[in-house]
């Protein structure tokens, strides 16, 4: 374990897949020995109690090949939690469904044309009794308990089911080696090319996403992910397990990862009471 | 440091399976239930809906009928006792354990006054106005135990907790809120958006005054001096010294009580408070001053 | 800023004399109503609330009013808001509630139990069937969940000379013990500085 650690260190410019920095013992000597290393050692509002917190790598955008630019500590709480998949799984679900309304419709025995007459009399014909022919008995006849136009499928997931979702699906990422960090958006060019290139060669899944902490993004990353569908950028506000599953590659600046795990700590230690409250749909 | 650490393991094991994506999720086995439904004898044929009467015929018996003999709704007879239960003042309780807890941990700020809106700040306590309730009954639980030097106002409380409190050098008060006020206390937060200005507090109803002017019950519309006479009776009959209140360099919050109109610690009735921008409206005009100072 | 609200309803139906049995609030609100609008079409609109309505109007007396900035009873009203996050204990020499705080030490076991945000150690009873079964559940584990296991399996089977079954859930780790040993085990728990 620690010589992958001290040849990673040596090799500073690196142009194949970057290695992540698993520090669960030997968190001291990675950090200590190469000055040009940008360590951010953070002070914790919540410090992680066990779990050591998870070094990434902070990579450039300037150029194709990569270069590392420093060291970044996550916190595990976030970015090291057991990873749910069913948690996963749920949040999925329920982004699929809470949106979509069902369009399908059929007509009641009320709706469909004609029947208000009685076919036959009652008695007497020695057939079946019946009052319209557009009874659900009838070929033809409305059906009971059909699809009614426009029916909602709107629920809330837990609150703590969300939170969750995320910190499995951030910690997935990270683990399976999809997760990235950038100092900011600022590219050199706005060539869709320059971009391509760039994920072709670091090996980033073909889709990426990038998530910065605002919603203004700098004009040349706009320009070139414009052209390219499958490269999207979010703001923090926006992110989400679904579009993370989506995305091959997740890429965080410095300040959006800041800024998730800060909001997502506040929430796991605040007073919960009225965010796992029933859901009513004219609360703020 | 391997594999048996559970979080580390988790995590390399999902750097050997393919990327999670959306095509490989599944939930847990057994967390859907698909309801088939009923077909043939069991469950079809009568759909749970027996055999003729009014269940099959879906005209069903009112609630309560119990086919002719005097149902229980009608057996039990009215008892005068209990009448108006339900219009009575509740008090729902807070001990003197969970007081402690919360001194704890920190969650109340000791060296300022403890009243109601503090403590269902804390989140620990929970009333609603709503429901007839009239604030914090603290109660003896945890009596023993109990060892802080606190200024707090409460709504009811017995004698021994009075005792308690006092024992330890603090200060008891009980206050009467109206149940507008009460909603404020509860969420302040909530009320100081709405842009309104602050309510005065009204005063007891008729058959609640008499504990509130009662200076045993350390009522707020008592008389001071007899409250301190009554602080000194109470020592004597369970023993204790009473501490020197006035010696403590914290005296000036002991004294700090809330004006019988006052719903708010240092804010008074008429202010308009303006969380966004940091300011408070307060009035000017003669005719407010006079009504809301009455 | 206080306004005082006037109605005019009263008015209204002064007007409206006897044959007027007012179908919609056109009238409340002023509007001459033409026949179109008395059809099935129109709708009568419902308020939230009466200061809100039309009925009722704002006159244009204001009153007197000072804007007070960083006013110095602005504490007061910060001490009213909610917290943004449960605050972290302060040590302190003694906590008269039987409250235990978590210890330095507690990260150096193999295994490890994380408080909740409430700083409460998390072992908790769940009842079934009518309270017949009792199972004692701890939950938030770091670490080597197996060795912790076995060592509540021998630490209880040694207290309760009998067998003592558990179950031990990696992925929602958390350890479920047959039986209510939660004192014993909240006891074992505090011992190891959790």
């Amino acid at each position: 374990m620690a010589s992958v650690l001290i040849t990673a260190i040596k090799r500073l410019t690196i142009t194949a897949a970057p290695t992540r920095v698993y520090s669960s013992v030997t968190n001291s000597v990675a950090t200590v020995s190469n000055s040009s290393l940008d360590v951010t050692k953070k002070e914790w509002m919540f410090p992680p109690a066990y779990t050591k917190p998870r070094e990434v790598w902070i990579e450039n955008m300037d150029s194709v090949e990569e270069k590392k630019l420093g060291l970044f500590e996550l916190h595990p709480t976030v970015f090291a939690s057991v990873p749910r998949i069913d948690l996963i799984h749920r949040n999925v679900t329920w982004q699929r469904k809470y949106r979509w309304i069902s369009w399908a419709h059929t007509k009641t025995r009320a709706e469909v044309r004609g029947g208000g007459k009685k076919p036959w009399p009652q008695k007497g014909l020695g057939r079946a009794r019946h009052g319209s022919i557009r009874s659900p008995l009838f070929r033809g006849g409305g059906v009971i308990h059909g699809p009614r136009s426009g029916t909602t499928h709107f629920y809330m997931l837990p609150f703590h089911q969300r939170i969750y979702g995320l910190t499995s699906t951030l910690s997935a990422k990270l683990a399976q080696d999809d997760l990235h960090l950038i100092k900011n958006l600022e590219l050199p060019s706005d060539e869709p090319e320059f971009l391509k290139d760039l994920i072709e060669n670091r090996n980033w899944g073909p889709s990426v996403l990038f998530v910065d902490d605002t919603d203004i993004a700098p004009r040349n990353i706009t320009v070139a992910t414009d052209a390219l569908p499958h490269v999207n950028i979010m703001p923090v506000y926006g992110l989400n397990v679904y579009s993370m599953l989506k995305h091959d590659t997740l890429v965080l600046t410095l300040a959006a990862a800041e800024r998730i795990e800060e909001r997502i700590l506040l929430l796991l230690h605040a007073i919960t009471k009225d965010k796992e409250a029933p859901f009513k749909l004219d609360q703020v | 440091m391997g594999s048996r650490q559970i979080t580390e393991k988790s995590l390399s094991m999902l750097r050997s399976l393919p990327r999670i994506s959306l095509s490989n999720l599944r939930d847990n086995p057994g967390s859907k239930k698909t309801s088939k439904r009923g077909r043939a004898q069991h469950g079809g044929d009568k759909h749970g809906a027996g055999n003729k009467g009014s269940g099959q015929r879906q005209n069903y018996m009112r609630l309560g009928y119990e086919t002719g003999n005097n149902p229980f709704y009608l057996r039990v007879p009215q008892e005068h006792y209990y009448r108006g239960h339900h219009l009575r003042r509740q008090y729902p309780p807070l001990s003197l354990l969970q007081l402690q807890h919360i001194i704890d941990k920190d969650r109340v700020d000791i060296n300022k006054p403890i009243d109601i809106a503090s403590i269902v700040k804390t989140g620990t306590y929970n009333f609603y106005p709503d429901q007839k309730h009239f604030g914090i009954n603290l109660t003896d639980e945890g009596i023993d135990i109990f060892k802080a030097k606190i200024n707090i106002e409460v709504q009811w409380a017995s004698e021994q907790v009075i005792a308690a409190i006092e024992r330890n050098g603090g200060v008891i008060t009980t206050a009467y809120y109206d149940p507008h006020s009460l909603y404020l206390l509860k969420n302040p937060k909530k009320f100081f958006e709405s842009g309104q200005a602050i309510p005065r507090r009204m005063i007891p109803p008729p058959d609640a005054i008499e504990y509130y002017t009662n200076p045993e019950n350390r009522g707020y519309l008592a008389d001071p001096d007899k409250v301190s006479e009554e602080r000194l009776k109470l020592a004597q009959k369970y023993g204790y010294q009473l501490p020197n209140i006035e010696s403590d360099p914290e005296y000036s919050m002991f004294c700090e009580r809330k004006d019988p109109r006052q719903i708010f610690f240092g804010l008074e009735p008429g202010w308009v408070v303006n969380l966004k921008d940091k300011f408070i409206l307060k009035p000017k005009d003669e005719e407010l001053l006079q009504y809301y100072s009455a | 800023m206080a306004t005082v609200l006037r109605s005019r309803c009263a008015f209204a139906r002064l007007f409206a004399g006897k044959t007027g049995q007012i179908l919609n609030n056109s009238i409340d609100l002023g509007i001459k109503s033409a026949p179109e609008s008395l059809s099935a079409t129109s709708v009568t609109r419902h308020y939230s609330s009466y200061s809100k309505s039309p009925f009722a109007d704002k006159i244009t007396e204001q009153y007197n009013y000072e804007i007070v900035k960083n006013p110095p009873e602005w504490t007061y009203v910060e001490r009213l808001l909610p917290f943004e996050t449960i605050p972290q204990v302060k040590p302190k020499d003694s906590y008269p509630s039987g409250w235990v705080p978590p210890k330095e030490e507690a990260s150096n076991h193999p295994y490890f139990m994380r408080r909740t945000k409430n700083h409460e150690v998390p072992i908790y009873l769940n009842l079934y069937d009518r309270g017949q079964r009792k199972i004692t559940k701890l939950k938030r584990i770091e670490g080597d969940i197996w060795s912790m296991n076995d060592e509540i399996k021998s630490l209880l089977e040694k207290k309760a000379n009998k067998y003592v079954e558990t179950r031990v859930h990696e992925l929602g780790t958390f350890i479920e013990v047959k039986g209510d040993y939660v004192n014993e085990l909240k006891e074992w728990a505090l011992s190891k500085g959790f």
